[in-house]
């Protein structure tokens, strides 16, 4: 794994001003309580609502483009975009790094959809279509990078970056080693960043990061166990890091029920302890569950220190669980998905 | 009673006739055989195929369900970003075998299922919503191919059951009637010429006794005339 410098910040840190706007961009979020009333409406109505909301330059500018469901998703993943870049714009100093960290998570999903891309052969056009430039890397630069011929000329334009690390195991048949280098790489430069930070609420900051490691291997345990994989395959997927990384490492490969058996007693195991039986058909459902715990720590830890980058990251994750919450009713909707199981799916405050 | 064309009457061709009746009554046995042996084979791949068409369309409604269900959580930005990553495209192999004289095909498909590791996209940035639509997918895919092997049988046995039918019965009603009546033609023809040929002789015999009469008669004409000189 690369060292991650740091940068230095003088203290104090001045957050007053980021949480501010925070505040501010907070009051235009979708309120609780429209969800379930979007969830009577039909899809077209869904999109005249969401025209008297801030996704209206979204949906007016792709209207060409989309329609439907199409529309409202590309809409919406549009401003998140929009969105995250303004946070990126209106901070400074440590706010602006631990943002930008943050947000490197959509930079990662960029260049796997690059990388898929070219792995299959699709167009440049077609690959933009699928890109989220909510990171650091901005819409120009991901562009000319689907513009390459080939997976190895996108590795080689990422030379001297710091990703190039992961890159560099590319082995010419599969794209999921590297996608999972990628993510490791993110995980352990957040991790890092957030620990790097003497601010208040730093440390509860890295309990998230920590907390969402855990959570993300908890995930990879259920599908991975589920489906009979053996540990050291399963190992190779969890990332380091995490509060419970030792603990669930060693889960690893064990029979499901004896899986289920050995979570009982941690946190998490309250959300779940319904659904998680031995005979469970569909992970989704559980996955689902430990999102949104996992989204509702993340509300309760922004409240606990108004000047710190805390209320940022609960506006974040708020943003990202409203963008999400819209596609899974719209998405549902059209579908004809049960109205339980959109409402199963949808985290609500 | 239906003769069959141009066939002349003489003893060569009767015993040829007889000879082409058997035939005609052996085949006509093995393909009434043949028939209900396939009769027997097509009901059986009749319920099997209806068995595999509903365990396909329950597969579909599962996969189009899964899938749905993938796209809402994950979206179709996500659900196309990692469909670009699929490692190894499913290869379809055909080869054939026989049931009762009846080639039908034998489809077998590789790489289909796999394994969640396996399928080309990282599991630490995709979700569980997308390997139950992959699954979901590759069990629909695997039912296709059972279907289409089940379904393509069940097509050839009918349209072999339909020609063997019609075998069945012109050899029943066309074929073997004709021979019989054929047969039947000959030998009244040979009987007749039979009967023929012995009036001729028995003329041919009087003719021949009359003609002697009347020699005779003469010489002993001669001999009396001789006499009186």
């Amino acid at each position: 794994m690369p060292v991650l410098r740091l940068p230095k910040f003088g203290k104090p840190v001045k957050y007053a001003y980021i949480t501010g706007r925070v505040r501010a961009m907070k009051t235009k979020l979708i309120p609780g309580e429209m969800y379930q009333r979007m969830m009577a409406m039909d899809v077209s109505e869904i999109a005249r609502y969401l025209e008297e909301t801030q996704y209206k330059d979204e949906i007016d500018t792709l209207s060409k483009d989309y329609s439907g469901t199409e529309l409202i998703e590309h809409a919406t993943f549009a401003n998140l975009a929009k969105i995250y870049g303004k946070l990126l714009a209106v901070s400074i100093d440590e706010p602006s790094f631990l943002i930008l960290e943050y947000l490197r998570r959509w930079d990662i999903w960029n260049i796997k959809t690059i990388l898929r891309g070219k792995f299959y052969g699709a167009d440049e056009t077609e690959i933009a279509k699928y890109l989220v430039p909510a990171g650091e890397l901005n819409m120009e630069y991901l562009s000319e990078l689907a513009k390459k011929e080939s997976i190895q000329e996108v590795i080689s334009a990422l030379e001297g970056s710091d990703l190039a690390p992961a890159l560099a195991n590319y082995d010419g048949k599969s794209l999921a080693p590297i996608e999972n280098a990628l993510d490791k790489l993110y995980y352990f430069r957040m991790e890092r960043a957030v620990g790097g930070t003497l601010s208040v609420g730093g440390g509860l900051l890295l309990k998230y990061v920590r907390k969402e490691i855990d959570i993300k291997n908890l995930i990879t345990l259920f599908r991975m166990n589920k489906a009979g994989v053996e540990a050291s395959i399963i190992q190779e997927n969890l990332i380091p890091g995490g509060k419970l990384y030792e603990d669930l490492n060693r889960l690893a490969g064990q029979p499901f029920g004896e899986f289920l058996r050995s979570l009982e007693g941690y946190p998490f195991w309250s959300s779940i302890s319904d659904i998680a039986t031995p005979d469970i058909e569909a992970i989704s459902r559980v996955e689902a569950r430990l999102k949104a715990y996992l989204i509702r720590y993340a509300w309760a830890l922004s409240n606990y220190h108004p000047l710190s980058i805390l209320p940022v990251l609960g506006y974040m994750v708020s943003k990202e669980t409203e963008v999400s919450n819209i596609r899974k009713i719209v998405r549902g909707k059209e579908a004809g998905l049960p109205a339980e199981l959109i409402e199963e799916q949808v985290v609500v405050a | 009673m239906v003769v069959i064309r141009g066939t002349k009457p003489t003893r060569a061709v009767l015993i040829a006739l007889r000879r082409r009746i058997k035939v005609a009554q052996t085949g006509h046995e093995l393909l009434k055989m043949k028939r209900d042996g396939l009769m027997v084979e097509f009901f059986e791949v009749l319920n099997k195929a209806r068995t595999v068409r509903k365990e396909l369309v329950d597969a579909l409604i599962k996969a189009e369900q899964r899938l749905n269900i993938a796209k809402a959580t994950e979206g179709t930005v996500t659900i196309n970003s990692v469909a670009y990553a699929l490692q190894k495209e499913p290869a379809i192999e055909l080869s054939s075998r026989n049931i009762m004289g009846v080639v039908v095909p034998k489809i077998t498909a590789d790489s289909v299922q796999k394994k969640i590791f396996e399928r080309g996209y990282g599991i630490i940035g995709t979700s569980s919503a997308i390997d139950e639509a992959a699954d979901a997918y590759e069990t629909l895919v695997d039912k296709v191919v059972i279907a289409a092997e089940v379904e393509t049988v069940l097509i050839r046995l009918v349209k072999d059951i339909e020609s063997t039918k019609r075998r069945v019965n012109a050899l029943e009603f066309k074929v073997i009637p004709d021979i019989r009546d054929t047969i039947r033609f000959i030998s009244f023809a040979l009987e007749e010429m039979d009967r023929d040929s012995i009036v001729r002789l028995k003329k041919l015999k009087g003719k021949a006794q009359k003609r002697a009469r009347a020699e005779e008669a003469k010489r002993a004409a001669e001999a009396v005339a001789a006499g009186v000189a």
